[in-house]
């Protein structure tokens, strides 16, 4: 029991101490200093719901979503999402018709609607919180390498 | 079936005030039998109110397993139980009508539910998923049909304020709400319970 | 369609040529941007994530990843990747990447009370032989050791297996998989005598019955579970059939859900064997020709320290793995106990629900597909658990056959290719040979080129017990790579971290991001990671799949692969090698580890000319030769003809990965069956040729309790395990802006019920306590997952709530996996007289 003491004590100054060359880092990130530390739980998040689209950081990646989706129905019964993104709700809803990639099944053929394997949208389509990043991530948007002097700001490191 | 109907029948005749009731009176005066009529029945009506209002509550309704285990353990993750001002739904808030009149059909109606427990129509979760796209559409239409009454018992449109709804929600109201076009029920199905084989229902695939 | 390379340098050629021709192209006058600003290298790469291993297109444009999308020509996935997939792109570039090797210093010189400071590369690998020296000199080969990966490439596994088994003469080499599917790969060896599945992902277009036993794969394989959920959409005969402690995304697409109390599904297993048996559904002539049965010791304990009660009182902790040969009749017996009562009892299920099961494998007109993840791996009983599953296949003979496939899936990219496949585990060495075998080492040492007798026979220690040897002082030279183990190790505030801070060990941590494990390390050295380096993964379908290295790494940080084999070059074989070896053969003395391993004539038999000088590869060039051929050629030479054939070097460059054996270039998609299995004798049909007498074993195991269950004080089960959304311990998807805000920060997912009796709501701060330690969490009585009453999940990628400060470090006795999954805590409202405490 005194040997683990010690030891925890043995680890305490230098963890406190190691923040400062990482100082930068995001303590959320790379755990309590020391570890044995308890930490308060953070914050759970609030869902953004405003609707806005948000711009892809390149052309595959699948949009996320700017509303809310929680209690949506997404099983053997009902896929709440397709009430409103399937082709023939769209002028109703006013949401983005699912891609057309989304027609073609596992062989290619394009299919008359939602293809089965894409049945699942929450495999790849996420909702977001209002939680800011806890490290910058400094990717390079393709628009700023190709041209540099149309892209003031954003995603140059 | 038989088992549960000579049941029932043989609970109803054991009942001391059945039997009671069902003898005739012997030698009481007019008068008495007129005022103690109306007292009698000042205390019926008070007792069938109470009655009402205790069948009324989630405790009663819940109190039953098919309920407890399926449509109430259902709403238990959703935003009419838990929400940020802890305003919540009981059943008989979204299920009862809160007009005596309609109350008193939906309680009659309510009968079929005490026959279903006793005869186990749904006392597993299996019976219960065969029938609850039975089970649900009849719900939705009473609500089609009453204009999403009980919802709007909370959520008036009148009282809406669209600069607090997100836009996606704000223009959907506007378009179809306000104007009559839609009722509640038409695209708020399932927030509360799990949805049904949606096959074939208007607005879904 | 896709721009390949190829095609993008003839593109590039003929832009060349107009320019040349003096043909004028378009000015950028316009807002579109036009000819080469637009042009972009894609080329294939395996996911970096799960096992599934689905193929990924990379775009690279100036030197950095600008894009990535599903390979339309990957077979795993034909176009799709999951959220995670899709965003590989940023994983890479969290601006507090390690750029540089920092140690703990005080006064310019190591200290381990020091702070963190940069040092050079030299500087770091000096200190750190100093100490190897030092340890191998005081205490010998054990008390030296490495905790590697399941996300290691091929080449860095094998080189670190010469490293440890070879160079410094010690097994205390074991990969993260340990925790991962351990159960899984010991089982295949004990049922089938080879590693890995006999069936492949094509199961999933011919079975008409899924069922999953302890795996959320719309979370966990949400790419494969596209095509289990296409074949259910598209095919209404087939159904899903879901086993869990808890409803979850899966349970939300499947049929039937089967909610079972933990450690139950050892006894409704047992009843589906004793129902096929009872109805007569044993495939008696498949049984009698491909079949041995064996009962196995019980009452096994559960891996813990040998002085724990639990472990004192089991009768056969010490010889957990021994079983016994037995005959059909004493296994039908030991199965008549599970009744359909007994099962229902035991789990919680309803009957009518274990009789829908139980008649789907017992039908010889249904093809099933097994599946199973962590809930059966990370099992005190895991072993077991995964016999008892392949039991039900084996008397129905449903089995090795399009659709008919019990299938173990992999959490980590390379948990086959390089943890199981090349041999880093303690007790393997390549092509499922095991240390202990004298014939095995003597062959591994003939491919190695190395002196008999220098191969080590000693089982090394297993994750867990790395941890308890480096907290006892036993283990003092440590080099933890591509893992996170003190965010994802059990029991860690008690049994993992305390060896680390021991002042008699030395522990590196080479990673990308400063992790947990790496903040609590001596020396911490910056990685490359996955493009940035040549690699091949290997999946759960036995695909082994290359990429190329298409970025560099920032600043000074260096592949796994440079950093072992750099540091062999601070040994020579009279420092590491006992005398009597280099006294017997001379000619080794006075070598370097680099020389005696990789400069071996064959690790270094390819130049560089062979690279394709379209692509960087560092390693190649600090070297001299083409390293990564070289050693997957040697490393192919143990299984080539002996059931593991991979294919030349350069075909895996083209392709989309093969599934091994590769033998006359085809690919084997089902094994030990003939008409597929080019090993498997004409005429035999079935030959499970990974045993001598080449059939396989039905082992009988009874239905045995957890080692920690809830009681009065600690009355609620823990559940531990991932979200879709991280990977793992999330030192890479935390970084990740659009993964981190899909998903900010672990909960305590919680029953209505439960919180409400307990009187807490929805976000309410509470503290999880076990007998082992507590942390703080928020309640979540929402959302994906739905816990039944007594039960509760959190996930472990939030270094800010590290979970595994509770759990429990029992493991399963034989394959020394933890289990994750089951230990009992309590759930109170975290007291608001410490709230001071907020950072």
């Amino acid at each position: 029991m005194r040997r683990s003491v010690f030891l925890i004590l043995a680890g305490l100054g230098p963890c406190l101490a190691a923040g400062t060359i990482l100082a930068q880092d995001a303590p959320r990130l790379r755990g309590p200093q020391p570890f044995t530390r308890e930490t308060p739980a953070p914050p759970m998040q609030r869902q953004v719901t405003d609707d806005v689209r948000v711009r892809r950081n390149y052309p595959d990646q699948p949009p996320v979503i700017p509303h809310s989706i929680e209690g949506y129905a997404m099983d053997l019964n009902a896929n709440k999402c397709m009430s409103c993104h399937a082709r023939k709700f769209t002028d109703q809803s006013q949401a983005p018709m699912i891609s057309v990639t989304h027609y073609q099944d596992r062989e290619g053929n394009t299919l008359g609607g939602l293809a089965p394997r894409r049945y699942v949208c929450v495999s790849c389509h996420v909702p977001q919180t209002t939680a800011k990043p806890l490290v910058d991530n400094v990717f390079t948007d393709m628009d700023a390498l190709a041209e540099p002097e149309r892209q003031p700001e954003r995603g140059r490191h | 079936m038989a088992a549960g109907i000579s049941r029932a029948w043989g609970w109803f005749r054991g009942n001391p005030w059945v039997r009671t009731a069902l003898s005739p009176p012997g030698y009481l005066s007019l008068a008495f039998l007129t005022l103690g009529g109306f007292v009698a029945g000042v205390i019926f009506w008070g007792g069938f109110n109470t009655a009402l209002e205790v069948t009324n509550t989630e405790k009663f309704c819940t109190g039953c397993h098919e309920m407890q285990a399926n449509v109430f353990e259902e709403l238990k993750g959703t935003v009419h139980f838990t929400n940020r001002s802890g305003v919540r739904a009981t059943c008989p808030d979204c299920h009862v009508p809160h007009n005596w009149t309609n109350k008193i059909a939906r309680k009659m109606q309510a009968s079929k539910e005490v026959w279903g427990h006793i005869f186990g129509s749904i006392d597993t979760r299996d019976k219960f998923l065969a029938m609850r796209k039975h089970l649900a559409e009849r719900e939705w239409e009473r609500m089609k049909a009453n204009d999403s009454l009980e919802c709007r018992n909370c959520h008036s449109s009148e009282s809406m304020d669209l600069t607090k709804q997100n836009p996606r929600a704000a223009s959907a109201h506007e378009r179809f709400l306000f104007s009559g076009e839609r009722t509640c029920i038409d695209c708020h199905k399932g927030i509360a319970h799990k949805l049904p084989d949606m096959s074939g229902v208007p607005g879904w695939q | 369609m896709d721009l390949t390379r190829r095609t993008l340098l003839k593109t590039q050629a003929a832009a060349a040529a107009a320019a040349a021709a003096n043909v004028t192209l378009p000015a950028s006058a316009q807002n579109i941007l036009t000819g080469e600003d637009l042009q972009l290298q894609w080329s294939k790469a395996p996911c970096r994530f799960c096992g599934t291993g689905c193929g990924v297109m990379v775009a690279v444009k100036d030197g950095k990843v600008v894009a990535t999308h599903g390979d339309m020509q990957a077979e795993v996935n034909r176009g799709l990747n999951c959220v995670k997939g899709y965003f590989l792109s940023k994983i890479m570039y969290g601006s507090d990447r390690l750029t540089q090797p920092l140690m703990r210093m005080k006064n310019g010189q190591f200290a381990k009370d020091g702070e963190f400071q940069p040092v050079s590369w030299d500087q770091a690998f000096d200190e750190m032989a100093k100490h190897w020296k030092r340890v191998l000199k005081e205490k010998g080969p054990e008390a030296v050791g490495m905790f590697g990966s399941g996300q290691w490439t091929i080449w860095e596994g094998y080189v670190a297996s010469k490293l440890m088994r070879a160079g410094f003469r010690t097994n205390n080499l074991d990969p993260n998989a340990r925790h991962c599917m351990a159960s899984a790969a010991v089982t295949f060896i004990r049922t089938f005598g080879m590693d890995e599945p006999m069936g492949c992902y094509d199961d999933f277009e011919h079975a008409d019955a899924f069922v999953l036993w302890g795996s959320n794969m719309a979370e966990m394989h949400p790419i494969l579970w596209t095509r289990v959920t296409d074949r259910r959409l598209s095919h209404p005969h087939v159904r899903i059939m879901t086993l869990s402690t808890y409803e979850h995304r899966t349970t939300d697409l499947s049929d039937m859900a089967l909610i079972f109390k933990p450690n139950s599904d050892l006894a409704i297993m047992n009843y589906i064997a004793n129902y096929i048996i009872q109805t007569g559904a044993v495939n008696r002539e498949f049984v009698e020709k491909h079949c041995n049965f064996r009962l196995a010791n019980t009452d096994i304990g559960y891996g813990l320290r040998p002085d724990n009660v639990l472990e004192q009182r089991a009768q056969h902790a010490n010889d957990a793995q021994v079983s016994n040969a037995s005959s059909f009749e004493d296994y039908a017996k030991l199965m008549s106990q599970y009744t359909v009562e007994k099962a229902s009892e035991l789990s919680g299920v309803p009957k009518e629900r274990l009789e829908a099961l139980a008649k789907l494998y017992a039908d010889p007109k249904t093809k099933v597909m097994s599946l199973w993840t962590m809930g059966f791996n990370q099992h005190v009983r895991g072993v077991w658990a995964n016999h008892m599953v392949y039991n039900l296949h084996l008397l129905t003979g449903k089995i090795s056959e399009p659709g008919n496939s019990p299938f173990s899936l992999t959490g980590q990219p390379s948990a086959c290719g390089t943890a199981r496949e090349v041999g880093t585990f303690s007790h393997r060495l390549p092509a499922d040979m095991q240390v202990n075998n004298p014939e095995h080492r003597k062959h591994a040492e003939e491919i190695w080129k190395l002196p008999h007798g220098l191969l080590p026979e000693k089982v090394g220690y297993h994750a867990v017990q790395q941890d308890r040897m480096l907290k006892d002082g036993k283990l003092n030279a440590y080099w933890i790579m591509c893992n996170n183990n003190l965010q994802t190790a059990p029991n860690t505030n008690n049994e993992t971290y305390p060896g680390y801070r021991n002042p008699a060990n030395f522990v590196v941590v080479s990673d990308a991001y400063p992790t947990v494990t790496a903040m609590a390390a001596d020396l911490i050295l910056p990685a490359a990671m996955w493009v940035e380096k040549e690699g091949a993964y290997g999946n759960a379908e036995r695909r082994t799949h290359f990429w190329h290295q298409l970025v560099n790494a920032p600043g000074d940080a260096r592949s796994d692969l440079w950093q072992l084999m750099e540091f062999s070059k601070r040994f020579t074989t009279d420092e590491v090698w006992p005398a009597q070896i280099l006294d017997a053969h001379p000619e080794y003395k006075g070598k370097t580890l680099f020389d005696v391993l990789y400069a071996n004539g064959e690790v270094n038999k390819f130049p560089l000319s062979e690279i394709d000088p379209a692509y960087e590869n560092r390693e190649a060039k600090a070297f001299g030769f083409y390293v990564q051929k070289g050693l997957f050629e040697e490393y192919a030479s143990f299984g080539r003809g002996h059931g593991h054939d991979l294919a030349p070097f350069d075909t895996y460059h083209q392709v989309r990965g093969l599934r091994w054996p590769v033998v006359n270039g085809q690919e084997t998609r089902w094994r030990y069956r003939e008409g597929y299995d080019p090993y498997v004798e004409k005429g035999s049909g079935v030959q499970f040729y990974g045993n001598p007498d080449k059939k396989a074993n039905i082992m009988g195991a009874p239905y045995e309790p957890p080692a920690e269950s809830p009681d009065a004080e600690y009355d609620l089960w823990l559940v531990t395990g991932r979200v879709l959304e991280h990977w793992h311990s999330g030192s890479m998807t935390m970084r990740v802006p659009e993964l981190y805000k899909a998903f900010s920060g672990a909960v305590l997912f919680m029953h209505p019920d439960d919180a409400a009796k307990r009187h807490l709501r929805r976000g309410q701060e509470v503290r999880i306590v076990s007998r082992r330690g507590e942390i703080r969490s928020r309640v979540e009585t929402r959302g994906r997952n739905k816990v039944p009453p007594g039960l509760v999940f959190v996930p472990f990628f939030d270094a800010s709530q590290l979970i595994n400060k509770v759990t429990l470090d029992a493991t399963d006795p034989i394959s020394k996996q933890t289990d994750f999954k089951k230990c009992a805590v309590k759930v109170v409202a975290a007291a608001t007289a410490d709230a001071g405490d907020v950072q």
